[in-house]
């Protein structure tokens, strides 16, 4: 089945046609590389968490099966950053548009729904953020910790800059016996 | 109930990356259920990285994996870049592409006689790995270093090619050339390979698709994905460079660990190729760094505000690095997401139903930077066994024996 | 330089990795591979620390290998040395703070032998382990 490659800026305005008020910014960018100056592009996109999945779910049916490459996470005080990192039409040359979608979470409530049935791929970066931030994944289908070990207190999420985060963990290693 | 208990009786040779648990579940002989636990070599690099200036994070990146240590640098340096909106200068991106293939021939041989020893072919480990010597000189020539290089800095290279180096690197490209074909006999004509191989360990390309899949473990099943021809990224945008699938070698994809060796190897000389083009094209004179003072580079970074990610084709990979900086001395964030990781999950649908003796040459041949060989439990009649990586090596090496018998 | 008059026992080398890079890794299997070829000597990898008598340590340790750190320590036969190679054991190198490291390794296990290097060269690794060998040597002429 072929399929016609949309533009960036196509995208964004059917992504912004479908979910109208729930995105709150978006912006691309371009760079340029080597001799001959060819473009690669990066959409950036900011949307509400209530029309998070459905947005996946969008861009799944109606734009490419998107590769998820990583969740990436920001502590900002208030709330919790979580930026998606999927990259379309990647099998064609110099054609792939990497899309970042990220979603505000508040931090008294930091839950967000799984997408692991649109893109089974996605268990192990959402383990992460659970044991990471102390994001909670709803629907996932397995929510043991996968990095830290099992007798790491709970409640102590190392990328937190507040105060929950590993401050009290951490070991000078050249400080030798004198800790 | 399942026994936690580990020990780290590691794998034979140490050429992989990190303790990794399996807990199989066993009808017989066939692999049931699959779990992967892995952590045992959780550093806690990111978190350490915000506590450190962005000159200093790059020679914390090139250790977090010791055999594609050019891979990390190079998409941390893409992603600091995307933010301060550097232009990488021509000479500079050229060097970065002979350095990375050479990373990727090192590692591709490396990684040859791993799964020869895996497969019980003690020999062809030794004969790949005393190939691999010469790639191994040549880079130790060129940068200074056999195993971490810290050739990159943000903004370019540290250190030059010049013309009086070329020859070198055309005697290494020539004895390649020759002497790949002695290793492609070995892996690819050879009988008992093909037994063991062929049919062992099939990832459906559908199942790559969904889950995430990335480097020759998902170009094998005949999903076309690489970085390097995907996106237009230093210089590998002007090079002539595609998809290896296959089905370039034997007519038909299978997505089974055949399939992976013909990939790597293929991968190999496309390697050689794409550093021939790029010695005719790079220009002979030019900056290799916009910024070659550091304690400048470092106050025009200190001002610099945004978020950024970098990617790379690692030669089991896709990388990615994300990093955002606010304007001061240390980055607010940085993430890191090894290639290894996206894989973890495909060993699931590739193990269910095979043989334990298959276990270490499937687990091998997605190429993982860890070692994977800790626990592995079975239900037998009711009772517990506990097996080791010796004795998993020991039932691969068994295997073969009998079908060489046959 | 003291030489070896007598060859008395081969050494057979466990190689364990506690959370490292596998730089060091690589170079201990470059040193066994026909451009160095410690095999010559007697000197080879063995897959259980019941059968070795040196102990190849790498990483720096992370809190979940300590216990299995110590464990396989035990189950060497002694008299046994223990050999750190690279940086990250001996003080932690690049990673000297951190919220999931126990340690250098000689918190954990006594060792006899440093090798310094990020990652040292095969040579450098082959040295240590003919130390190694002195040593053991002097603890059973004693």
């Amino acid at each position: 089945m072929k399929k016609t490659l949309l533009t960036p800026e196509k995208i964004v305005k059917k992504l912004k046609d479908a979910f109208k008020d729930k995105i709150k910014e978006t912006r691309i960018e371009t760079r340029k590389a080597g001799q001959k100056k060819k473009e690669y592009t990066n959409i950036w996109i900011k949307i509400h968490r209530d029309a998070f999945k459905k947005c996946v779910k969008y861009i799944t049916d109606k734009i490419d099966y998107p590769h998820l490459a990583v969740v990436s996470g920001n502590d900002l005080g208030k709330n919790i950053e979580l930026i998606y990192h999927f990259s379309v039409y990647y099998g064609h040359r110099l054609g792939e548009i990497s899309i970042n979608i990220s979603v505000d979470l508040p931090k008294e409530d930091p839950r967000i729904e799984s997408i692991c049935d649109i893109i089974p791929g996605a268990l192990i970066t959402e383990r992460e953020k659970q044991e990471m931030l102390g994001v909670i994944v709803e629907g996932i289908p397995d929510s043991r910790r996968f990095f830290i070990p099992d007798d790491f207190p709970e409640g102590i999420y190392p990328w937190r800059k507040d105060e929950k985060g590993p401050q009290k963990f951490v070991r000078d290693l050249y400080e030798g016996d004198k800790k | 109930m399942k026994t936690t208990y580990t020990l780290p009786i590691g794998p034979i040779h140490p050429a992989l990356k990190e303790p990794v648990m399996f807990e199989f579940e066993i009808d017989g002989e066939k692999i049931v259920n699959v779990d992967v636990k892995a952590g045992q070599v959780h550093r806690g690099i990111e978190w350490i990285g915000t506590q450190r200036n962005p000159i200093q994070i790059l020679y914390l990146a090139e250790r977090i994996c010791g055999i594609c240590n050019i891979s990390h640098p190079f998409a941390y340096c893409r992603a600091v870049e995307y933010i301060a909106d550097v232009e990488v200068p021509e000479k500079a991106e050229y060097i970065r592409v002979i350095i990375a293939e050479l990373e990727r021939i090192h590692s591709h041989i490396l990684w040859a006689g791993v799964a020869a020893h895996e497969v019980g072919f003690d020999s062809v480990l030794y004969l790949s790995w005393r190939l691999r010597e010469n790639v191994m000189d040549l880079i130790e020539y060129l940068t200074g270093n056999r195993v971490t290089k810290a050739m990159f800095t943000i903004g370019g290279v540290r250190r030059d090619i010049t013309k009086d180096q070329y020859p070198k690197i055309e005697n290494t490209i020539k004895y390649y050339r020759e002497n790949m074909g002695k290793l492609k006999h070995v892996f690819l004509d050879d009988k008992t390979f093909k037994l063991r191989c062929r049919d062992c360990g099939i990832l459906t390309k559908d199942n790559a698709l969904k889950l995430c899949a990335v480097g020759p473990t998902t170009r094998a099943s005949g999903v076309k994905k690489d970085v390097r021809v995907d996106q237009a990224y230093s210089a590998y945008g002007d090079l002539d460079i595609d998809y290896i699938t296959p089905d370039i070698l034997t007519g038909e994809v299978k997505g089974d660990v055949y399939d992976r060796i013909v990939v790597r190897l293929l991968e190999v000389e496309q390697s050689l190729d794409l550093i021939e083009q790029c010695l005719d094209r790079m220009p002979t004179s030019g900056n290799i760094a916009v910024e070659e003072k550091i304690p400048k580079l470092l106050a025009t970074l200190k001002k610099v505000e945004g978020e950024g990610i970098g990617r790379h084709e690692a030669p089991r990979g896709e990388v990615i690095h994300y990093v955002k900086l606010t304007g001061e001395e240390h980055p607010y964030t940085w993430k890191v997401r090894a290639p290894t990781y996206n894989n973890i999950l495909p060993w699931i649908p590739m193990l269910l139903g095979e043989q334990i003796a298959d276990i270490p040459i499937v687990a091998a041949s997605t190429d993982p930077c860890l070692s994977c060989t800790n626990r592995v439990a079975i239900v037998e009649n009711g009772k517990k066994n506990i097996l080791t990586g010796e004795d998993l090596h020991r039932l691969s090496v068994e295997k073969t024996r009998r079908l060489m018998r046959k | 330089m003291v030489k070896l008059k007598s060859f008395k026992r081969a050494l057979w080398v466990f190689h364990l990795n506690t959370g490292s890079c596998n730089g060091c890794d690589i170079e201990i299997i470059a040193a066994l591979t026909p451009r160095y070829d410690v095999e010559r000597f007697g000197i080879r990898l063995v897959g259980s620390p019941r059968h070795a008598d040196v102990l190849l340590v790498t990483g720096p340790v992370t809190r979940q290998m300590e216990d299995k750190v110590k464990r396989v320590y035990e189950q060497v036969p002694d008299p046994k040395a223990v050999i750190v190679v690279g940086n990250c054991g001996s003080t932690g190198g690049v990673f000297h703070e951190s919220y999931n490291l126990v340690g250098p390794v000689d918190r954990i296990i006594p060792v006899d032998v440093y090798v310094p290097g990020c990652p040292p060269r095969p040579e450098a690794i082959i040295d240590g382990v003919a130390k190694a060998w002195l040593k053991l040597e002097k603890l059973e002429g004693k």
